[in-house]
């Protein structure tokens, strides 16, 4: 089995290549025949990836401990579903994903653009081929997961803290998004290498940067409800540069999104497209450069490991190639229209980009800060949470403010009686709602307070466009057919606003009480009252439980458990929260019991109440339904981009 | 009439309030922290992060005034240990001797008085064992 695997990985490694070489000498010289066979190396190199990935995730659920990376990461009493997320809880398996992802999505990209987007493909086929080959020699050569060993009895396990359903669905969103990147990055590329950077490109892979995005950013809060739920500390987002490696490419792809939409109309920030489809790209292999080199010091535990200056010299190799391609390209890439006003759409698209990439650079500078202080002066010092959470109001709140005022001012040159009479509405909307709110107190928090008042300033924006849309088309589902990628960019727009108001409240407004108890002693939080009773020992066939039992009056009646659990094999601890939710007010209540002293019945217990947690939830799943709106076939569109392409047909 | 484009202009003012935010922050707030292994910290004394891997006995209690104390020395490669008194909340229920942790506190007379603990997580993307 194992041999097969290897044998596969070889053959995607050699067609990988031929892709490359095949595809740029068919591309330079024009020869139709041989860009074929080059494209069909790639639809084939996603074949012989499926065979690889395939005999490791049988290898997987039948423990075959003969292959050292199940033994590694699995044993025999792992479940089924956990035994497979094991293929993305080590180094080698998670390359070999994202190997499938890549050759299965440019596969996929290249046969449904080949007869459209001919002259461009044919340079897309070997970039994509090129980033191929990287990741097939890396895991022919350097990290293969079909290496193996004399069975031994039984395997290592999964840590318990990833035996979490989160932790099925997570990596692999985070992988589709980090790979999904290289479509649009490889397209752009190929429209620069082709000399055809109209903006058929962009229209191409708009849906292929869109669907990464989204995987990208629902993969993200996935990650955090998990912190949130399993790890036990609080809190959902740690800055930690693990965290910040997904964030980075994420806000670089929002940045994309926004600005293809004035090139797409206006013929401008052509160069700047370039620049964010690269930097996306760039940022998305950085960041696992850093998840796997060790370089940073990370709450996630990574060894340093010789991949890693593989994948730096992959992320110094492919920065030069764009920037090398952008400067040649430079002539081509000039705009075919001005911004005529600072107070335009085109200008608001504008602003929001540069603070988008501001709040990503700023990021990258606060996780490269080690590296560089250590280079530089000789001892590496870290950025804390502060650093991040001003830069996050700083860049953010703004961000928020021009999401409402972006989508109704006027193309090329708002007036400002035009811009008030737009804006009366929900401006005087976010005056009350931010009035109503210092009233209540919400004044304690200024950022929070702000947040809250642009937040309703957003909302008030939407239901207006909204009211005012289905007024004209006589209902919303015709409103929204009509143009769903508008629509579905309201819905998202909405999700980022639950999102800031659900951080605002469970950061700005959250409290917090940690004391030691003994049976029978209560203690007292933002109107909760909890009892300590007794400790239990639930069942649990695969580890040894501790719970402190804990009756709740007050806000809430009833009776909430928190403690560790002893896991057999492998013999890890993990610490279980007690989470009570209050939809009504989209509030949690959350115990964590620590040190639970089972002779003395002592126990430490510390107590949060955060108001609106649930609504960064809520936000995910109103994020995946405004982006499938986005996503959906539009028979509209679809007619535009048939217009646009017709030239490239003849 | 001009009819100079306002993009760079924007653009400009763009990065100037950026980096002027960003020193700004940078010289009224922007204090880092030194993170250190064992055998770097001899030199240093005040506040700063050490990575390391813990060393017992692992004595006390975290809650107490005398507080949680334990050693920590170089994740790999030979140091000496560096002794910590830890008060705070509990430390993470993965923190045991042997494990890879993130202390930070104060240094000074060769002991961290240590306020915060981390533990990585012990999974995902290790190194391979190598080979005898």
């Amino acid at each position: 089995m194992a041999e097969l695997g290897r044998a596969a990985l070889v053959v995607s490694l050699g067609l990988s290549v031929y892709a490359l070489v095949a595809g740029a000498v068919a591309a330079v010289q024009n020869r139709r025949r041989l860009a074929g066979s080059a494209r069909n190396a790639l639809f084939t190199a996603f074949a012989s990836t499926f065979i690889a990935a395939a005999v490791l995730a049988i290898a997987l659920v039948r423990h075959d401990f003969s292959f050292t990376y199940v033994a590694s990461h699995t044993n025999r009493t792992l479940p089924t579903a956990y035994a497979l997320s094991a293929f993305w809880g080590g180094q080698e398996g998670s390359l070999l994903l994202w190997l499938l992802v890549l050759t299965g999505y440019g596969a996929l990209a290249v046969a449904v653009n080949r007869r459209l987007l001919r002259d461009l493909v044919a340079w897309v086929v070997p970039v994509l081929g090129g980033i191929a080959t990287f990741f097939a020699f890396v895991l022919v050569a350097v990290a293969s997961p079909f290496d193996t060993q004399t069975a031994p009895v039984d395997g290592a396990g999964l840590t318990p803290s990833l035996q979490n359903p989160y932790m099925v669905a997570h990596p692999p969103m985070l992988y589709l998004g980090y790979v999904g990147l290289s479509i649009p990055f490889a397209f752009a590329a190929g429209a620069m290498l082709s000399g055809r950077t109209d903006e058929r490109w962009i229209v191409a892979t708009r849906r292929w940067t869109l669907v990464a995005w989204t995987f990208l950013g629902f993969g993200q809060l996935l990650g955090a409800h998990w912190a949130y739920v399993e790890v036990g500390w609080g809190g959902y987002y740690a800055w930690d540069p693990v965290e910040n490696a997904a964030l980075m490419p994420w806000l670089a792809a929002t940045a994309f999104l926004h600005s293809v939409m004035i090139q797409e109309r206006k013929g401008m920030l052509k160069v700047w497209n370039m620049v964010l489809v690269a930097l996306a790209f760039e940022l998305s292999v950085f960041g696992t450069f850093l998840t796997r080199s060790g370089v940073v010091n990370s709450i996630h535990s990574f060894a340093k490991s010789p991949i890693g200056s593989w994948f730096l010299a992959f992320v110094v190799i492919s920065s030069l190639f764009s920037v090398a391609l952008i400067l040649w390209r430079l002539p081509l890439l000039k705009a075919r229209t001005k911004l005529e006003s600072a107070l335009s759409r085109e200008a608001a698209f504008l602003y929001n980009n540069l603070l988008l990439v501001a709040l990503a650079l700023t990021i990258l500078w606060g996780v490269m800060f080690p590296i560089l202080t250590e280079l530089f002066k000789g001892e590496s010092r870290t950025i804390g949470r502060p650093y991040y959470d001003f830069f996050l109001r700083s860049f953010g709140l703004p961000l928020l403010l021009l999401m409402g005022i972006g989508p109704l001012i006027a193309w090329r040159k708002a007036s400002a009686r035009q811009l008030v009479r737009t804006l009366v509405w929900p401006t005087g909307t976010a005056l009350l709602v931010g009035a109503l709110l210092l009233y209540s107190g919400a004044g304690s928090s200024t950022p929070g307070l702000v947040a809250y008042t642009f937040s309703a300033f957003v909302l008030a924006t939407i239901v207006v466009e909204v009211v005012r849309g289905t007024r004209a088309t006589g209902s919303l589902s015709k409103l929204v057919s009509r143009n769903r990628r508008r629509y579905g960019g309201y819905i998202v727009h909405a999700a980022i606003v639950l999102l800031a108001i659900g951080i605002a409240g469970s950061s700005a407004y959250s409290s917090s009480r940690e004391q030691r108890l003994v049976p029978g002693q209560t203690m007292h939080l933002a109107g909760y009252a909890l009892t300590y009773q007794r400790i239990v020992h639930p069942y649990n066939p695969n580890a040894y439980e501790t719970r402190a039992v804990l009756d709740v009056t007050g806000r809430w009646h009833g009776t909430i458990m928190s403690g560790d659990n002893q896991y057999r094999n492998p013999p890890e601890p993990s610490r279980e929260v007690g989470i009570k939710t209050d939809w009504l007010r989209g509030e949690d209540l959350y115990v964590i019991a620590d040190d639970v002293n089972v002779k003395t019945g002592v126990v430490y217990v510390k107590v949060l109440v955060k108001p609106l947690v649930n609504l960064i939830w809520i936000a995910g799943l109103v994020f995946l339904l405004g982006s499938a709106v986005a996503l959906w076939p539009d028979a509209r569109e679809q007619r535009r981009l048939v217009t646009r392409l017709a030239p490239a047909r003849a | 009439m001009s009819t100079r484009s306002p993009a760079r202009l924007i653009v400009a003012l763009a990065v100037a309030g950026v980096l002027a935010v960003f020193l700004l922050y940078n010289a009224v707030d922007g204090h880092s922290t030194p993170t250190l292994t064992p055998s770097q910290i001899a030199a240093h004394t005040g506040t700063l992060s050490v990575v390391g891997a813990v060393v017992g006995p692992v004595r006390g209690d975290a809650h107490s005034a005398a507080g949680l104390r334990f050693g920590l020395k170089n994740i790999s490669g030979s140091s000496g240990v560096v002794s910590v008194v830890y008060r705070g909340a509990s430390p993470p229920p993965l923190f045991k001797v042997g494990r890879s942790v993130v202390v930070s506190g104060r240094y000074s007379a060769g002991r961290l008085a240590a306020n915060d603990i981390l533990t990585k997580c012990p999974s995902k993307y290790t190194a391979k064992p190598s080979k005898p």
